[in-house]
């Protein structure tokens, strides 16, 4: 074909394509309403414990896009029902609250309280997308679930590797203050309120996807100090690093989940001097889970879900201590979770599982019983 | 709701799937707007442009068959989700090819989900379903030909 004949076709066809939606070349605003959440149920062993129901978290997504390329995105969050004055537990936060600017499906740029893209549940966290009823103890202990900060980054695929995508983000530090020996650097996050920006640090992630499977590394750089003299004031004065790995594969009726992750926090002596903590310098560990969907062979036909699972967490909040801090084998955690999700479509689940929360040091046993319905829209 | 996709991506899609050599005609069913692609003589196969709503924004696909009412593929024209883009990827979108409308096209059946997507791929899947047998149904009574 002569290339003025291609062109010709190239004409018509333009003008056909065009006749498809007359009068609608421009993109619409629109506004969407959205949302997740999940009520709880559980019961501890020994003398004294009751069962507690709780309704755990209730979230409103709000997005809007203002066009194809910009569009403002958030979460808001009521945890535990209800917050009263003086009266502990009880939230209202955001969760993300965000502008996304997109320039190409490589680059869009991300302003504002993001989810640090570290490991599986923190930015994966809608109830119906895993088994247990609550999260697994690693996705609050080591990663800090749901971590959100205020920071600008970039998000994309790739070009040229398909199935690889990018996130990288500045975002404000963690606060060494906050940390502490039974929960790592959860207590160091600052959620976007009013946050010291004394520790600019750098998280992002590589992620590999097929068909069923997900592979992903996750990392975190940064400062913790917030100018405190005795931790230093330059921008990266004691430093945390973090380090993660996560997979998921998808095969006929089973469904496998791993992650690992590491944190360093190199001056965890001179922090646990300065604020009276006992710190861990290494926090450390992961977990495997496995399950399988008993309706694959009964209900071959079926679109519904009844996913079996067990899944074994084991880490250390203190896997190791600076000098002149002594080392808590109870914090060497030890948890299996065996447990049932019904999914009578893919963004509802009922719950149900038992754990065995055990440590290192062979203390303080307790099982637990937990029920549990989560949704997403 | 169909979001206009650009026209040069309609193209560069069609082109792909049919050949540079490609006529593309415009037939229009009900409310719907059909192409018509055909060589010559001979007809090579249609194709619709459609939009599912993702998370929370239109994911715009085109969806071309063969002469036999076979699924020659799925593009993803425009995607605007914060998370899920690997529907585009080329891997997840084979899954639907030959694909004909009497096949479950189901998640978890004969179409494999990606973590982290969950709601693009149920949306595109559904999509696809729908529109491979809208477009099966025309093309066997004859309001497309």
């Amino acid at each position: 074909m002569s290339r003025a004949l291609a062109r010709r076709a190239l004409v018509a066809l333009l003008a056909s394509v065009a006749t498809l939606r007359p009068g609608r070349a421009a993109a619409q605003e629109r506004t969407t309403l959205g949302g997740y959440g999940e009520v709880h149920y559980a019961n501890r062993t020994g003398p004294d414990t009751p069962g507690i129901v709780d309704l755990k978290r209730f979230v409103v997504y709000l997005a809007h896009a203002f066009n194809d390329q910009i569009a403002f995105r958030s979460e808001l969050e009521v945890e535990d029902a209800k917050l009263e004055g003086a009266q502990p537990g009880g939230e209202v936060a955001l969760e993300q609250a965000y502008l996304d600017y997109r320039l190409s499906d490589a680059l869009t740029v991300r302003t504002g309280l993001v989810l640090p893209p570290v490991g599986i549940i923190n930015e994966t966290h809608e109830p119906p997308t895993f088994n247990g009823v609550d999260r697994p103890g690693f996705d609050h202990d080591v990663i800090p679930t749901t971590w959100r900060e205020i920071g600008v980054g970039a998000v994309g695929r790739v070009p040229g590797a398909e199935g690889l995508s990018y996130r990288v983000y500045l975002v404000n530090g963690l606060r060494a203050a906050g940390f502490s020996a039974a929960e790592g650097i959860r207590e160091g996050r600052q959620e976007g309120r009013e946050a010291s920006f004394a520790n600019p640090s750098f998280t992002g992630r590589l992620e590999w996807a097929r068909p069923g499977l997900k592979l992903g590394g996750s990392f975190w750089y940064g400062g913790t100090a917030d100018a405190d003299p005795a931790l230093g004031t330059g921008a990266f004065a004691a430093p945390i690093t973090l380090l993660s790995a996560d997979a998921r594969y998808d095969v006929g009726a089973f469904l496998f989940r791993a992650v690992a992750a590491s944190i360093w926090v190199s001056d965890a002596e001179a922090i646990n001097t300065r604020y009276a903590s006992a710190v861990g310098s290494r926090i450390a560990g992961g977990y495997l889970e496995a399950a399988y969907n008993l309706l694959h062979a009964l209900a071959p036909a079926s679109s519904q879900k009844l996913n079996a699972f067990v899944r074994h967490e084991r880490y250390d909040t203190q896997a190791a201590v600076p000098a002149g801090t002594a080392r808590d084998e109870t914090l060497a955690r030890r948890i299996t979770t065996f447990g049932l999700s019904y999914k009578p479509t893919y963004n509802t689940a009922f719950k149900g599982d038992y754990q065995l929360l055990r440590n290192e040091a062979g203390t303080g046993a307790t099982d637990v019983l937990s029920l549990g319905i989560g949704y997403q829209f | 709701m169909i979001q206009a996709p650009p026209p040069t991506k309609v193209a560069a899609s069609i082109v792909r799937l049919f050949g540079p050599h490609a006529r593309v005609d415009t037939l229009h069913v009900d409310s719907a707007a059909v192409l018509r692609i055909s060589a010559g003589d001979s007809l090579l196969g249609f194709a619709q442009v459609g939009s599912v709503i993702g998370k929370d924004q239109p994911i715009t696909f085109l969806v071309a068959i063969d002469p036999a009412n076979r699924l020659k593929d799925v593009d993803i024209l425009v995607y605007r989700e914060p998370y899920g883009g690997e529907v585009a990827y080329e891997a997840w979108r084979k899954q639907f090819r030959g694909k004909a409308a009497a096949d479950p096209l189901q998640v978890g059946r004969d179409i494999r989900s990606i973590s982290g997507a969950t709601i693009s791929v149920h949306a595109v899947t559904a999509g696809v379903r729908r529109m491979l047998a809208e477009l099966t149904a025309w093309h066997e009574s004859g309001a497309i030909r």
